[in-house]
């Protein structure tokens, strides 16, 4: 049982790295290269099937945790969503009234600040539950 | 909520990790239930209440605070 719990929490890792591994070179490519259409949209979707397969792992991962661990995972993962979801309304917002940098808070930069919430709330989480 | 899971595990000579370990869960995870970080499931509060045959009464008492 406990070895499971370790594997499935390996995987989950390993996944988020290989997402990373295929997210980062696909945006360099794209940005830098002209490809056909297929080909582009070919390149793009790598990195969601790799992002899918991470979900996927990242869930099974959560479900065989002990509770703590469970709750500091939800905790992340919510306070992770509020944050972006708030940012994403302010961009809006001040996209309305021509206010927007689109050099620091493009969809690209969303990806980032997204996965930065996620590990704030993660790691509020942790010092909460002292885990 | 108070608990008596420290004095329970010191009457058994347990260490966190032996007890983390009869009720399945992380160490980590039993130091934040045992410092009332953490509220415990029901199934994870009998199955505590199991290992130091008590109960979960013996183990769980509501503070004056969680009374409305």
């Amino acid at each position: 049982m406990e070895q499971s719990k370790k594997i499935a929490n390996q995987q989950s890792v390993i996944f988020a790295l290989i997402y990373g591994a295929t997210y980062l070179p696909a945006t360099w490519l794209l940005k830098h290269h002209v490809f056909s259409k297929p080909v582009s949209a070919f390149i793009a979707i790598v990195p969601i099937i790799t992002f899918s397969i991470f979900i996927f792992k990242y869930i099974k991962a959560i479900s065989v945790m002990d509770e703590v661990k469970q709750r500091v995972q939800l905790e992340a993962v919510v306070i992770g969503f509020s944050l972006t979801a708030m940012l994403v309304m302010l961009l809006f917002l001040l996209g309305l009234c021509d206010i927007s940098n689109p050099a620091w808070f493009g969809y690209g930069h969303l990806v980032c600040y997204c996965w930065g919430f996620y590990f704030i709330g993660w790691f509020v989480s942790r010092k909460k539950y002292g885990v | 909520m108070k608990n008596t899971i420290k004095i329970e595990r010191a009457k058994k000579n347990w260490t966190q990790a032996d007890l983390a370990k009869h009720i399945g869960i992380s160490r980590q995870g039993l130091n934040s239930i045992e410092t009332g970080k953490f509220v415990p499931s029901t199934l994870l509060a009998l199955r505590m209440a199991k290992v130091f045959d008590t109960t979960v009464e013996v183990l769980f008492q509501l503070d004056d605070i969680d009374f409305i």
